[in-house]
């Protein structure tokens, strides 16, 4: 039997932590902390049997294990996985992850009065993360998609004493479904055109299209399923103009912070257009929203990034902007290079995250800066985040590099000039704001106040050097190592496998352009050799529009308040006044008012019913006359 | 020669007589005279038509005996009924009786 149907095991096992945690935790040594732990890596060893089962195997193998659930009428619902090289990287990036920031938040969490329920909540958002990579039809999926979303909000809003954070869950659920609804709408598009929740019944249709063929699917069908399906992705992935949650995100812990921008939740939206590929490459325009929104996140995210000053809210900002690469690679037909860069962003912004996090443990700041100069007191923290800055910044050799090298490639072959130009543009904007995050923050002079900051402890900086290790090293599998593996994108594609591929005057123009991204922050805010103040009066405007995140958040709190709000006032008052007062009290006041007249007829006065009687005998007789004897 | 038709003259002006005593009159003693005029008037109905019209049979004969005893059954307990609310509220004035409303 092969290891792999045993996959399930690996979301099931932090599933079952999670009850245990919380109930039973509090009677647990560590507050039950290690079984949450202990779950999770027993999900990344057991990934490791199904990921060699899988190569074993190769594209022949079994991709989907169904089991049926229950059937209503003539529809079957079933429980299933796909096992696939794409599954396969996210169980790899998801329990890696996870596991690292678990062992880090041992330190981080310490003598916080939940600690045990956050272990507990932290194993159910793996899970569901999990869950929703295996899942192999929508509805599954659509479960786990919403898991993911109550795990954030139960995350984020993790210190729900202070009213920031509670603020930021609520924002981070009500903004994720509110796409959540297109992407329901669009599932249940697709069960109505194709009559089965199955993705390879979907995708099957969606390849018959696409060759021409007899489908179920119509083109505009497609399309519209294909664009309702990424309005939910741009929900969770946080793409413009959705992305407004993100950055308040952060209000959680820092760890938290880490796993949801790095390996749940928003990668979840790139994943699911992944997955949905099929769908999307049957339909041009759809691919060609997603390139294009894509590109818009990542440019405006980039500028946000840029002006930020508080080091979490950078590392959030970069986040988004790279989630619109992915978007972008996707919307390119660069499926291996956009889940390429999701794997190597995950491993590097987990990284960065967790380096925040330290920093703010050891030196209690959270402004780059009031920081300056960390690098003196806390080296491992400053190098491991000087690797994730490398890496995210696009350096060579470095992870980040080659799968944006990919990326650039895809868009150069399948899009517009003015795509690739933007995108240049946007690797620009990403090296100039990691270096300028890395350079304010920990090169330069130590500030007095920081003096007693301190090296974080060894279960926070364990997990850092793994990390770092992989952002480092992990761009390589793009190369051809063996006649087997001529780089990733013979073992992870969607239609044929490629090679190693590299445009070499891609490659140096990019890299040309992040070493002048890096040399121009180091004169700026290293040296000092370029003064900052002319360019900053000349785009004042700008800098102020990006400073306040293009007022999509003004926009948003307008709508709710001058609209949203007036809206729902005159449906209270309508309740209110013409539902609850005429339609229910109404009729109910005019029983009861009628009765109270009626009754008076009610005398109690035995001549009074004797009359009645009377009267009454009388009609019947003369009825029975009428209409008896007189026909 | 005397005929049913007669009979029945005398007995639907009794039963007038009987019901505008029920209708007109307040006290309840004078209401149970008035009943009982009303029921004397449908036995006289009663026995002069089954004599009139079929001498052999006898049920209409029968019908009369057990309204007299209905009758007499009925006064014994409505004038308990009247004794006892005299008794309680020293009156038989119907029109100061309103018990039997809401």
């Amino acid at each position: 039997m092969p290891t792999m149907e045993w996959a399930w095991l690996i979301p099931v096992l932090s599933f079952a932590a999670f009850p245990i945690i919380a109930i039973g935790g509090k009677f647990l040594p560590g507050k039950g902390s290690f079984l949450a732990i202990l779950a999770i890596a027993a999900g990344f060893v057991l990934f490791w049997f199904v990921a060699i089962d899988r190569i074993r195997l190769g594209a022949s193998g079994v991709d989907f294990f169904t089991q049926r659930w229950f059937e209503a009428g003539s529809v079957t619902l079933s429980w299933g996985m796909i096992i696939d090289p794409l599954t396969i990287v996210m169980l790899g990036l998801v329990t890696f992850v996870a596991l690292m920031i678990q062992i880090y938040s041992l330190s981080y969490m310490k003598g916080d009065s939940r600690f045990g329920w956050y272990f507990a909540v932290h194993s159910f958002f793996a899970a569901s993360m999990l869950t929703l990579v295996l899942a192999d039809n929508f509805l599954l999926l659509y479960v786990a998609w919403e898991l993911v979303g109550l795990c954030s909000y139960l995350l984020i809003g993790f210190w729900y004493e202070r009213r920031s954070a509670a603020e930021a869950a609520k924002k981070a659920f009500v903004t994720t479904r509110i796409a959540d609804v297109a992407l329901l709408v669009g599932i249940l598009l697709l069960f109505k055109e194709v009559g089965s929740f199955s993705m390879s019944d979907t995708f099957r249709e969606a390849q018959a299209l696409m060759a021409g063929g007899e489908s179920l699917l119509t083109s505009g069908t497609a399309t519209a399923a294909a664009i309702l399906l990424f309005i939910g992705a741009m929900g969770k992935s946080a793409q413009v103009p959705f992305h407004v949650w993100l950055p308040d995100a952060m209000e959680g812990p820092t760890p938290v912070s880490a796993l949801i921008h790095a390996a749940t939740m928003v990668v979840a939206g790139v994943f699911l257009v992944a997955r949905a590929f099929p769908l999307f490459q049957a339909s041009p325009d759809a691919l060609l929203i997603v390139a294009s929104v894509g590109l818009v996140t990542t440019l405006v995210a980039a500028t946000m990034a840029l002006v930020a000053t508080d080091l979490k809210r950078i590392l959030a900002y970069s986040t988004v902007s790279h989630l619109g690469l992915m978007m972008l690679s996707l919307g390119a037909f660069g499926y291996t290079a956009a889940i390429f860069h999701l794997l190597a962003h995950g491993f590097s912004k987990a990284l960065l995250f967790l380096g925040a996090g330290s920093v703010m443990h050891g030196a209690n700041q959270t402004d780059i800066r009031q920081m300056g100069g960390l690098r003196k007191v806390m080296p491992i923290t400053a190098l491991t985040f000087a690797i994730g800055a490398l890496s995210l910044g696009g350096m060579p050799v470095f992870a980040g590099f080659w799968s944006k090298d990919e990326i650039l490639l895809s868009v150069l072959d399948n899009r517009h000039g003015v795509f690739i130009a933007l995108t240049l543009v946007a690797v620009f904007l990403s090296a100039l704001y990691m270096a300028r995050a890395y350079f304010v923050a920990f090169l330069g002079d130590l500030k007095e106040e920081n003096r007693k900051a301190h090296e974080s402890p060894l279960f926070m900086a364990l997990p850092l050097v793994l990390l770092a290790v992989l952002a480092a090293v992990f761009g390589f599998i793009a190369l051809e190592w063996t006649s087997d593996f001529t780089g990733i994108g013979s073992f992870l594609f969607y239609d044929k496998p490629h090679g190693f591929e590299f445009n070499v005057a891609l490659g140096v123009g990019s890299t040309a352009i992040t070493v002048a991204a890096f040399a121009l922050a180091w004169a700026a805010y290293r040296t000092g050799a370029l003064s900052l103040t002319p360019f900053k009066r000349g785009f004042f405007p700008l800098i102020k529009l990006a400073e306040n995140g293009y007022f999509f958040d003004h926009l948003y709190q307008w709508t709710i308040d001058r609209l949203v709000l007036v809206f729902s006032g005159f449906i209270a008052w309508f309740d209110r006044v013409v539902v609850n007062d005429a339609g229910v009290d109404g009729p109910a006041n005019s029983v009861r008012h009628s009765s109270f007249s009626l009754r008076r007829h009610v005398t109690g006065r035995v001549y009074n019913y004797a009359l009645g009687m009377v009267v009454g005998a009388v009609g019947v007789a003369v009825a029975w006359w009428a209409l008896v004897l007189g026909r | 020669m005397i005929e049913l038709a007669h009979f029945q003259i005398v007995s639907g002006a009794l039963f007038a007589v009987g019901m505008y005593g029920v209708l007109a009159r307040r006290s309840a003693v004078l209401v149970l005279m008035s009943i009982e005029l009303m029921l004397n008037a449908v036995n006289l109905n009663l026995i002069a038509s089954a004599v009139f019209i079929d001498p052999s049979k006898f049920t209409g004969l029968i019908i009369a005996i057990f309204v007299i005893t209905v009758a007499a059954a009925e006064v014994g307990l409505a004038l308990a009924i009247v004794l006892r609310l005299f008794r309680s509220r020293a009156t038989i004035n119907l029109d100061e009786i309103e018990l039997m409303k809401w």
